[in-house]
């Protein structure tokens, strides 16, 4: 077995230790550190993701919130313009049925007494058509000449007894 | 033939003597610095654009770390992290030494198969951890070999066995990786010799050679596997040590 040589430990003893000391220095004073810098900034990089991401949706949410608070606002709003100006509209409406009406109302009036006026001026044709047409009659028939007054009075009584 | 052990026979490239100890340039000595210049390679080359977002090739380099970060915290605690260049180096090492052996190519020498080579590592390892388990708790770090709550009759027992199987700690950590890597690569090549020779036995010979041949596809991927756990286990057995001297259990 050529390991049991004892003329190749020392070369081989020798230049482990040379060439393990090289790795050795390479790997702590250059390897390694290049290498847990790497890491390290890898996982800073990842945490200030995070909290950046975590920062944004956080005013993401904000925005939602006040977006949301903005629309109530503006529907409650509305909300009151439409009802205060439905009570406006409302108020118009009924002064103008009201003016209206008041005007239908005297309109209305003006012409029953328009109408009464023109009955009373009728009725008086009537009585001295009556009167005139009673005079005629009684004259044709008895030949007497009545007294206008008289037979004016005698319509104006029989007026009132059928009346 | 060749014997499936001469694989890991060390080569001299360059003749080196210093103070009359033998210091040679061996193929040994070559897989070592390959192992080096390939981690570096692999390290750094992967790490070059330093991206945010890695890539597959910064990705593995990645995982390598952090993979031996989890295993390290998960062990020995936060105390351990400043021996994390350590454990990563050796991981990485013997990692590369296994696989760079997996190469069918090259005839690449595989040293963690040498004894010499595990055991040293073993023995820095444990040299190592025993002195950062005196300079953390003093004389302290003895009371390790005396468990707690057991009487004192037991204790006669009990502390002798601990400071031995304290002590066969470097063995069975440089033992167990010698011996896989031996084991693997010497079953790889009895086979391959199989394969060469069934197949000079003419045609049927050939077609009987398919099996051993399989069996080396098989075995290859098994091997894979055995190199990266038993750096894993290596590493892992480190990291434990560690453990024990920071913490003492």
């Amino acid at each position: 077995m050529p390991q049991l040589d004892l003329a190749v430990f020392a070369p081989q003893i020798f230049w482990l230790a040379v060439v393990f000391a090289v790795l050795y220095i390479f790997m702590s004073r250059s390897a390694a550190p290049k290498i847990a810098d790497v890491l390290k900034k890898r996982q800073n990089t990842i945490a200030d993701d995070l909290a950046e991401a975590e920062k944004l949706q956080a005013k993401a949410e904000e925005a939602r919130v006040a977006y949301e608070k903005s629309q109530n606002d503006a529907r409650n709003n509305a909300a009151a313009v439409v009802l205060s100006k439905r009570e406006e509209l409302k108020a118009e409406a009924e002064e103008a049925y009201q003016k209206l009406s008041d005007d239908l109302a005297a309109k209305a009036d003006e012409a029953q007494a328009r109408i009464n006026a023109a009955k009373d001026k009728a009725l008086g044709e009537v009585r001295d058509v009556a009167t005139e047409v009673c005079s005629d009659i009684v004259s044709q028939i008895s030949g007497l000449n009545l007294d206008a007054a008289a037979v004016s009075k005698a319509v104006d009584s029989k007026m009132k007894g059928d009346g | 033939m060749a014997s499936p052990l001469d694989q890991f026979t060390v080569l001299k490239w360059a003749d080196i003597e210093v103070a009359g100890y033998d210091i040679s340039f061996t193929n040994s000595s070559a897989a070592m610095v390959a192992s080096v210049v390939l981690i570096a390679l692999f390290v750094t080359l992967g790490m070059r654009k330093n991206a945010l977002v890695p890539g597959r090739w910064q990705s593995s380099v990645e995982m390598c770390y952090e993979f031996v970060a989890k295993m390290l915290g998960d062990t020995a605690g936060p105390d351990g992290r400043k021996y994390f260049p350590f454990i990563f180096s050796l991981f990485m090492f013997v990692l590369f030494a296994n696989l760079i052996g997996m190469l069918p190519w090259l005839h690449p020498f595989t040293f963690t198969s040498h004894i010499a080579v595990t055991f040293a590592m073993a023995a820095f390892v444990f040299v190592g951890v025993t002195l950062i388990g005196f300079i953390t708790h003093g004389f302290k770090f003895l009371g390790f070999f005396v468990p707690h709550g057991a009487p004192w009759y037991l204790l006669l027992i009990l502390v002798p066995i601990e400071i031995i199987s304290y002590l066969s700690r470097p063995i069975s950590l440089s033992v167990r990786l010698f011996a896989n890597m031996v084991a693997g690569h010497t079953m790889l090549k009895v086979f391959g010799g199989f394969v060469v020779s069934l197949s000079a036995l003419g045609a049927a010979g050939v077609i009987g050679a398919i099996f051993p041949l399989a069996f080396i596809v098989a075995l290859t991927g098994l091997e894979l596997l055995v190199a990266c756990l038993q750096a894993y286990v290596f590493a892992m057995l480190t990291c434990l040590y560690l453990n024990d001297a920071l913490h003492m259990h």
